[in-house]
Order: structure tokens, then sequence, then C-alpha cells
């Protein structure tokens, strides 16, 4: 009887790791495009979706093979994220924040009507790179696919780590998102380094879209819900960190699926369903306001 | 333009336009009337965010939630509950709720503004947003209150003024659809005299103080805590009012009418119509109220061509349009309206300065 | 401080209010013009729901192939899709526009529970027909005497549910049966009658797990689900949803018997959820529908079938002929152009809800031959039969004969 009620709590921990996977690849998204160019980007998610449903349309009605889909995939979308930059954001970058905001706001409108558009509203199934093997540990099943992910997801933080502490790109790119106008003195040329980094998300985000489509089901409003969790989860980690976006996502995944199993318990009975929205929602907002950086965040300092 | 004449011209302008507002319903038909009392309605609102993002400088993605508790509290004063006892079981004519429904978004906006001073910019722009995405979900968890998913149904209700009948007033007697018009309206004026006077005086000018520079606004001895506070707190109560003639306008709540996405639209809003501007606030509501219908070639809309129209018509095709007019907006004119006023201003002042020489 | 000057604001400001006054639409009586007869009704065309405008994209293309032919009494019927974005709010808004701008004759298998909800009293106050709502909903059809304007078409949720608790109580014994079930009206409909037709068989549900719609993943209520020790899982979820239960049903190594609710149980819904073969879960599961399955061979063909490839082909570019959903609206189309034939010359609304209330079709040919459309007094659901059904390779398989419910 424990045993079971035991390897019933540690499915839910798994499943909820599985959850938080999906999380902190999009989260990784929003924290590489804040990072170089100090946006909240509110239309990555629908990025995300749009290069899910590019590999789908290459696989399924162009008829490729898989491996090729998924690297022309991250070659459009990486041209795609250059492109929405040079296009649509250059011209408004220069004024305040909330006007940059407002277009990637038409532009997560736009992009999910051009979904709906051109594909249709029903949903559809993308593979999974990692097949759909599981395994059996102790009563407690995990599936190849979630590994895969969390895999992933780690992996990317390496490389970005890479880019970052030992490239000259990298180093290029921090330059043009902290003091443009010194790092031009510098001879780095900003407008491009803003580009690359609107590239990079959108890379990731493809990474994201094709990862999150195997498990949740493909189709027009499959990274909304996701987004808002991995906004929590961006924010929980630390806006600016790629390790802080895994961890966050992670956390957010378990600890709601704990609240949900701890439901059973009449201690916690009145954690319905409907409340674990707002449940991920006040975590992040009892961080913020204990520690406002987020976890693995540094501290904004202020100029007067 | 010394400052005398331009108060002139503003009082002129308003005094105008309110007389534009008040003959409109004659000249159009009475359907119009209960459309265009929206646009009254979202520019209740959107005074109340300009006030709070325009003016002292704090990022609400989350305004749509306090909509949803003014209106809210108005549906459920006007439907009644047993669970209030006493004279609160009964319903409660629609018109007083407003002052109510104001006053406890008001509440919740205080309360919200108090813990929301240790966060800016980005983390706050989340935080609101949390409680927008949060404010469905809650309602539907407070069935008994709030009627869960089905939400209050209120059409043809003794609460309801001009359900279906006319309604007299002061010696007219007034289609249901010019009720609403006028209802919305009058409020949608005098919300907006009072915003004026508020932004005018000394409260005015610690918001702007605090927008610019915070440090600065301190070290001039202006509050923070308690400006900031304040902003929520008055933004909050017009976004109630707000939310609760809207309710009273469609006779209807549930959680899914103050969805996330009207918080982002009143966002937008204020950002079409200027920020730290009132005059081209209408301008956002108009907006907000009719883009959608334009984007499917409604109205303003059929001006465009029928291969566009119908392609618009298909599923995804209107979102593709207001997305796309977005962005162009944000290209076109910057600053919003008030911004492109402002720009008129600035060309007829300094050719007027340059013809004195 | 600039200001602008007076004349540009007050004159921008009347023309702006004047331009859509100036471009809006003439009124006309309600509806009926010596040529057309105007229908309106709302659609998902964006937000959460998209993927039902199909519905209205169905209708529409029988509505045009019937015009093509010259309309019903020398009238072509017109047929004014708008978008609600599946926001109720939104949905009073455009519906009074239609019926007191744009003066429909009647509202139209507007679509979604709650979006009908909220316009229904409305409706039945200014007396215009809510004709054939797009909703499951045993509302439209149990409280017919409240509101005599509205009816429904579809079977209800609940004679549903009831038919699949019964399907268990019969046959199998003592079974524990789960359920995942959306968290509104929809979902909790058939849970309820699910529960009613189990009766005391023996039977009995020991787990529920309800889903927001803005949950990205039900893979922790599947995780609870199994956890119960069920053997029998009922999904009563839209699409996406059902699709990642078998999913995530499949990884947990889980295969109890499935009910999956007609919503979702279209070939194409559960082709994907098969996941190109290697997902077994699928295998077996039963379901219902009253409308003929656009991928199944048997239909091939079957001039209703052959009639609905063929419209959609002709008016409705582009459109997907394995969407059920398609074929869903043109059922609810063939019926409506009936009515409007039994009303003649002179079509009035209280004429369409006489004879909408007395339906005797035999045959749709979209519908399981078999299945009749039938209203009249004391009946107030106009379909109220289907056909059980099994997924068996890759497909639906007939399960018994039509089942009928009685139940309002």
């Amino acid at each position: 009887m424990v045993v079971a009620a035991f390897s019933d709590f540690m499915q839910q921990v798994v499943s909820g790791l599985a959850s938080g996977g999906i999380y902190a690849l999009l989260a990784l998204a929003l924290v590489i495009i804040h990072r170089s160019t100090g946006v909240i980007n509110f239309a990555q998610g629908e990025m995300a979706t749009l290069s899910a449903y590019i590999a789908w349309t290459l696989t399924v009605n162009h008829g490729w093979s898989y491996w090729p889909a998924f690297a022309a995939t991250l070659a459009i979308s990486f041209g795609g994220g250059v492109g929405i930059h040079r296009v649509v954001i250059r011209p408004v970058e220069r004024g305040s924040v909330l006007r940059i905001v407002i277009v990637t706001i038409g532009l997560l409108v736009a992009i999910n009507g051009f979904v709906i558009w051109e594909w249709g509203g029903e949903p559809q199934q993308l593979q999974s790179p990692f097949g759909t093997d599981t395994y059996s540990v102790g009563g407690v099943v995990v599936a190849a696919h979630d590994i895969g992910t969390i895999v992933v997801a780690l992996g990317i933080v390496l490389l970005l780590w890479i880019l970052f502490q030992f490239t000259k790109v990298g180093l290029a790119i921090r330059a043009a998102a902290v003091n443009p106008e010194e790092a031009r003195l510098v001879g780095v040329r900003v407008t491009w380094m803003l580009a690359l980094g609107w590239g990079l998300a959108a890379t990731l985000g493809a990474v994201a879209g094709m990862l999150t489509a195997p498990t949740v089901g493909l189709d027009p409003q499959m990274m909304q819900a996701v987004l808002i969790y991995a906004f929590a989860a961006a924010v929980l980690g630390g806006i600016d960190s790629p390790i802080g976006a895994v961890v966050g996502g992670l956390l957010l995944g378990v600890l709601l699926n704990m609240l949900s199993y701890l439901s059973q318990y009449s201690a916690f009975g009145w954690f319905t369903e409907e409340l674990r929205l707002p449940a991920a929602l006040l975590i992040i907002l009892v961080v913020l306001v204990v520690k406002p950086s987020g976890l693995f965040g540094r501290p904004e300092v202020k100029r007067v | 333009m010394t400052p005398r004449l331009t108060r002139t011209i503003g009082f002129v302008t308003f005094a105008t336009f309110v007389v534009v507002i008040a003959v409109l319903p004659s000249f159009i038909s009475d359907f119009k009337a209960r459309d265009y009392s929206y646009v009254g309605i979202y520019l209740i609102a959107l005074l109340g965010l300009n006030i709070l993002t325009g003016y002292t400088g704090q990022i609400s993605l989350g305004h749509g939630a306090f909509m949803a508790i003014g209106g809210y509290t108005t549906a459920i004063l006007m439907a009644g509950n047993e669970e209030f006892g006493g004279p609160l079981s009964g319903g409660m004519k629609d018109v007083w709720t407003l002052p109510i429904a104001g006053l406890v978004a008001g509440l919740f906006g205080l309360a919200f503004g108090l813990p929301a001073l240790r966060l800016s910019g980005l983390y706050l722009a989340l935080a609101t947003f949390a409680i927008a995405v949060a404010m469905p979900s809650t309602a539907k968890r407070l069935e008994e209150f709030t009627g869960g998913g089905s939400g209050i149904q209120l059409f043809g209700t003794p609460e309801l003024t001009g359900s279906i009948a006319n309604v007299r007033i002061f010696g007219w007697s007034l289609t249901p659809n010019d009720w609403m018009y006028y209802l919305a309206w009058s409020i949608a004026l005098v919300a907006f005299a009072v915003a004026w006077l508020i932004l005018r005086g000394r409260t005015g000018r610690a918001f702007r103080a605090v927008r610019d520079s915070e440090t600065a606004a301190v070290s001039s001895g202006v509050s923070l805590a308690r400006y900031k506070t304040l902003a929520f707190g008055i933004s909050a109560a017009y976004a109630g009012v707000a939310g609760g003639l809207f309710v009273i306008a469609s006779a209807f709540i549930n959680p899914d009418a103050f969805p996330v996405a009207l918080s982002i639209y009143l966002l937008v809003g204020i950002v079409v119509g200027g920020l730290g501007g009132l005059s081209g606030l209408v301008f956002g509501a108009i907006f907000i109220a009719f883009l959608p219908l334009w984007a499917q070639g409604q109205d303003l809309g059929s001006l465009l061509p029928d291969r566009i129209i119908e392609e618009t018509q298909k599923p995804g095709g209107p979102a593709i349009v207001y997305g796309v007019v977005l962005i162009l907006l944000m290209f076109v004119i910057p600053n919003g309206v008030s911004g492109l006023f402002r720009r008129i201003g600035q060309l007829i002042s300094s050719r007027r300065y340059s013809r004195s020489k | 401080m600039r200001r602008p000057s007076v004349l540009v604001l007050a004159l921008a400001t009347a023309l702006f209010a004047m331009l859509p006054v100036a471009l809006a639409g003439s009124s006309s009586d309600p509806g009926i013009s010596p040529t057309t007869i105007l229908i309106g009704g709302t659609s998902p065309l964006t937000g959460p729901a998209a993927s039902y405008a199909t519905v209205a994209a169905g209708a529409k293309a029988y509505f045009d192939s019937i015009n093509a032919k010259g309309g019903v009494a020398k009238r072509k019927i017109e047929y004014r899709i708008s978008d609600d974005a599946y926001n109720p709010a939104q949905t009073v808004q455009v519906v009074r526009r239609l019926v007191e701008q744009d003066k429909v004759f009647a509202v139209f298998n507007t679509l979604g529970t709650e979006a009908n909800l909220a316009i229904r009293d409305y409706l039945n106050q200014v007396k215009v027909p809510q004709l054939f709502v797009a909703s499951g909903a045993t509302t439209w059809g149990r409280d017919a005497a409240s509101y005599p304007w509205t009816i429904g078409f579809q079977p209800s949720y609940a004679a549903e549910g009831f038919v699949y608790g019964q399907y268990i109580a019969k046959t199998q014994k003592k079974r524990k049966v789960a359920v995942l079930f959306q968290n509104d009206d929809y979902g909790k409909d058939l849970l309820a009658s699910l529960k009613s037709g189990l009766g005391r068989s023996g039977s009995k549900v020991v787990a529920a797990e309800p889903y927001e719609v803005t949950s990205p993943d039900v893979g922790s209520q599947i995780g609870k689900l199994k956890a119960s020790g069920a053997n029998v899982l009922a999904i009563f979820a839209t699409p996406p949803f059902a699709i990642q239960a078998y999913v995530f049903a499949n990884r947990l190594g889980w295969r109890p018997l499935v009910f999956n609710n007609a919503v979702s149980g279209t070939s194409n819904t559960m082709t994907l959820a098969s996941e190109g073969g290697k997902n077994k879960s699928v295998e077996g599961t039963i379901s219902t529908s009253p409308l003929k399955d656009p991928i199944d061979p048997r239909w091939k063909n079957d001039p209703g079938m052959k009639q609905y490839r063929a419209i959609l082909a002709r008016y409705a570019k582009g459109a997907n002929p394995n969407d059920a959903n398609h074929l869903y609206g043109m059922a609810v189309a063939y019926e409506t152009v009936s009515l409007l034939k039994r009303l003649g010359a002179n079509p009035t609304r209280v004429g369409l809800m006489a004879a909408a209330r007395s339906i005797t079709s035999a045959g749709n040919p979209f519908l399981l031959p078999g299945v009749s459309v039938k209203t009249g007094k004391g009946d107030n659901f106009p379909v109220q039969q289907g056909q059980l059904q099994r997924w068996t390779k890759g497909r639906w398989v007939p399960l018994g004969g039509l089942w009928t419910s009685k139940r309002n």
C-alpha cells in the first residue's frame, strides 16, 4: 500500500519534470531574447508553434524524413527570427519599451492567425526525435521523449554558456544588449548582434516547438498555455539566466504536480484544477517579492 | 502659445466633443448607439490605465482583471445572493452597483499596489499579467458567487434598466440602446473630467515625477509608495466602473468575458491612443471596439477590395489583419494619436511664430 | 504646452464618429427580401476554438450549392458568419448586431454552450429564432417551454453519456471507471449522465479528473486516473486533450477499455492518437456518432457522401473533407433548407419555429442510415440517435444497432 502510494507520488514527480522540461525549453528562448535585446517577446510562443508547423508540413505534406526536416526548420526559424528583427522590430527599437511590446503583441496575433489560416485549427501529430519508448523503474514509467527533452534543455544551457563566455560573438551580443552606444564605439555591429539575438531565440523556440508538439499535440493553441508557464519559469529562474530558465521550469512543473497530488488530502482539498495556473503565478509573485531578480538572477542596478 | 490660450482651446474642444456626443444618437441608427456605448466603456478603462501607465510609468498587463472584478461585483449585486443575507439577498438596480464596482476594484488595486512597489518594469508587467491570467480561473473557482463557468445571466431582470422596454428619464423616453449609450457616455465624460482634474493638480505632477525619474522624485520629497499605490487604486477603480458598465451592456457575465486578451487590448488602446495624453484616448477606445469588426470586412473594413475580404473571413484571417494593422500603427504613429495631435499642434504653432516675425 | 487647434480636433472627432455611420449597412425588414433570406451566426474564427470554425464553413458551402440551383422559393440564402473568438461577451455584441443592424431572419448554428447561453434570453425576448444551436447541452431541448425560440440539433451530451453508462452496465461486470473531463458544462454533463447510466450495476466511477482549457497538458490527470486502479477510461475531452489522453495512457503502459466522446471521436482524431500505429491504447475504443464517417470505406460510393465531397470541392476550396465538422455543418444546413422549403413563398419567424418543432425528416444524406431527424409535441431534440462503434484496426466498426434516447 505504502509502496504503491510512493510510486504514484514519484510518477507525479516524473510527469512534473516532463511538463517542466517543456516550460524550460520555451523559457530558454524567452531568456535569450531578453538577454540579447532587452525585449520581452510576447510572440515567442507563436513563433515556436509556427516552427513546429513548418517541421510538420515538411515531414507530412512534403514527405521529408525527420532529421533533414528538423535541420531545415532550425535554419528557417533562424532566418525568420533575423527577418522579423530587421523588418518589424528595428523601426521601433529606439522608442519606448511599450511600443516594442505592442509590436510583439501584434506579431503574436498575426502569427497565430496565420497558422490557423494556412493549416486550419484541427490538431495534428508531430513525431518525436526520441521515439515512443518508455522505461519502467520501480513501478514508475519514464518516457524516452521526456528524458531527451531535459537532456536537450541542459545541453542548450551548456552551449549558450560556451557561446556567451568564450566566443567573440557571444561577447558582442552581450555588449550590444547592455550598452549599445559604447559597444558601437568599440566596433560591435550592434544592429546585427540584435538580429542575431532574435535569430538565436527563434531557433531555440523552434526546438521548443518541435519537442513540445509530440507530447501535447500540434495545434495552433499549443504554445499559448505553455507561454504563460514559460514566462513564470523564466522569471522564477531569473530573466537573464539560461540555467535559471531550466531550473525554474522543472521546479514549476514538479511543484504544480505536487499541489495536484496533495489535493487528495483534505488539508489541500481546496486546490482544484482551476487553481493550477493561478497557483503557478502566485508562486512567481511570492518569489519576486522576496527575491525580485529571481533565483539565479542578478539585481538590476539603476542609474540615476 | 500661452498657457491660458491652451487651456481655453482645451475647454472649447471638450465642450464641442460633449455636444457631438449628446446629439449623435439622433443621427445614427438605434443599434449603433449600443455599439458606441462600448467605445465609452473602453474609454473609461483606458483613462484609468493611462493614469497608471502613461502618467505614472507603471506598466499593467492586468487591467482586464480589474474590469472583471468590477463586472462581477455588478453582476453579483444585481442578481442577489442568499449568501449575503438581509437586504442584499435581492437584486440591486444596475446603476447603483457602479460606484460599488469601482470601489471594490479600487480597493483591490490598492491592495495590489502595495506589494507591487517592489517590482518595476518587466517584473511589474509580468506580475500584472499574472493577475489577468489568473482571473478567469479564480472566478470559475468561486462558483457560489460567480455562477462558475456558466456565469450570471442578467437579461430581462428587473434590475437591468431598459432590458426591453423604453426607459423614462427626466420626461424623455429612451430606447434601451440609447439609454445604454447615454449612461456609458455620461459616466465616461465625467470620468474624463475627473481624470483631467487629478492630472493637472499636485497628484498629477507627482505621478509624472515618479514616471520620469523615481530617484529624482524621491529627492524632491514625493513619496513613491503613496503615489504608486494611489495610481494603482485609481486606475483599478476606473477599470471597475468600466467593467460594471460592460456587464450591464452585455447583460451577461462569465469567466471568459474578461479574457487575457482584454488586458492586452487595453494596453494596445492606450498606446494607440497615446500615452500621457488624454485627447487621443477616444481613438484608442474606437480602435479596440471596432478593429475586430473591421478586420472581418465589416463597416470600415468593407473599403478593402473583395479578394482581401474573402481571405479575411476564413478562420484566422481577421487575426492576421488585426496584428498587421497594429504593427503598422506602431510604425506610423509611434506616439499614438495624442502624439499625432501634438505634432500637428507643433507644426501649427511653429508656423504662427515664424509668421509673426 | 502645445495643443492642437480646435478645428482639427473637432473635425477629426466628428469625421471619425461619422465614418462607421456612413458605411453602415442599410436596414431592411427582418431578413426576408424578394431575393434573399438572410441568416446569421457566430463562429470562432479566431481564438481557442478555431478548429470548430469549419462547421460554419461546411454549412455555408451547402447553402451556396443550393443557391446555385436557384435557392429556396426563388430566394438565395445568405449566411453571414461573424467571429466571436469563443468569448461569450463578444457573442452577445455580435448577435445583437446581427439582429438589430443586419436584421437577420434567424440566428443559426451558433457554436458553443456558453455562447448560446449568453444570447438565449435576448433572442427569446426579441422573438428571433435561435436555430439549431451547435452545442449538445441538454438545456436546449429540456427548457423549450421557457425558451420557445431556441432549439438544438445534435444528440445531447446527456444522452451520450447515458448510452456509455448503459453499455458498461449491460455488457461489463463490476468495472472501475475513471473519467477525464473538461471542467465546464460539456464535460460535467457527460460525467453526470455516465454515472446515471451506470446506475446500480456494480460498475462505478472511481476517479474523475477535470482539466481546464488553459492546461498545457493532462499528464498529471492521467497519472492520477491510472493510480486509481480503474480498468475503464472515459475521455470527455476535446480533440487536442483526447489525443493527449491516449498518448499519456500509452506511455504509462495503461490499457483500459476506452470510451471516447463523439466530439473527439472523429477518425481524424483517432488516427492521430494512434501515433502512426505505435499507440495501441486506441484499439477497442468505443464511441458514438450520428454522422457518417468521411474516411469510412463503407460510404465510398454513397450518394450522400459523394455529394458532400463535391460540394466542398466546389464551394469551399481548400477545405479538408476528412474534417467531420464540415459534415456536421452540412447536415444542419440540409435540415434548415428543408424547413425553409416547407415555409414556401412567405417565410416568417413564427412559421420557422413552428416548422422546427414539427420535423419529420426521414433521412438526411449526411447522417447514418436510420438516424431520423424528428421533433414534435414533447420532443424537442431533433437528433436523438446514434451508432455505437468500436475502433478496430484503424477504423470505426459499428457495434450493435442504432441507439435511441428517450431522455430529455
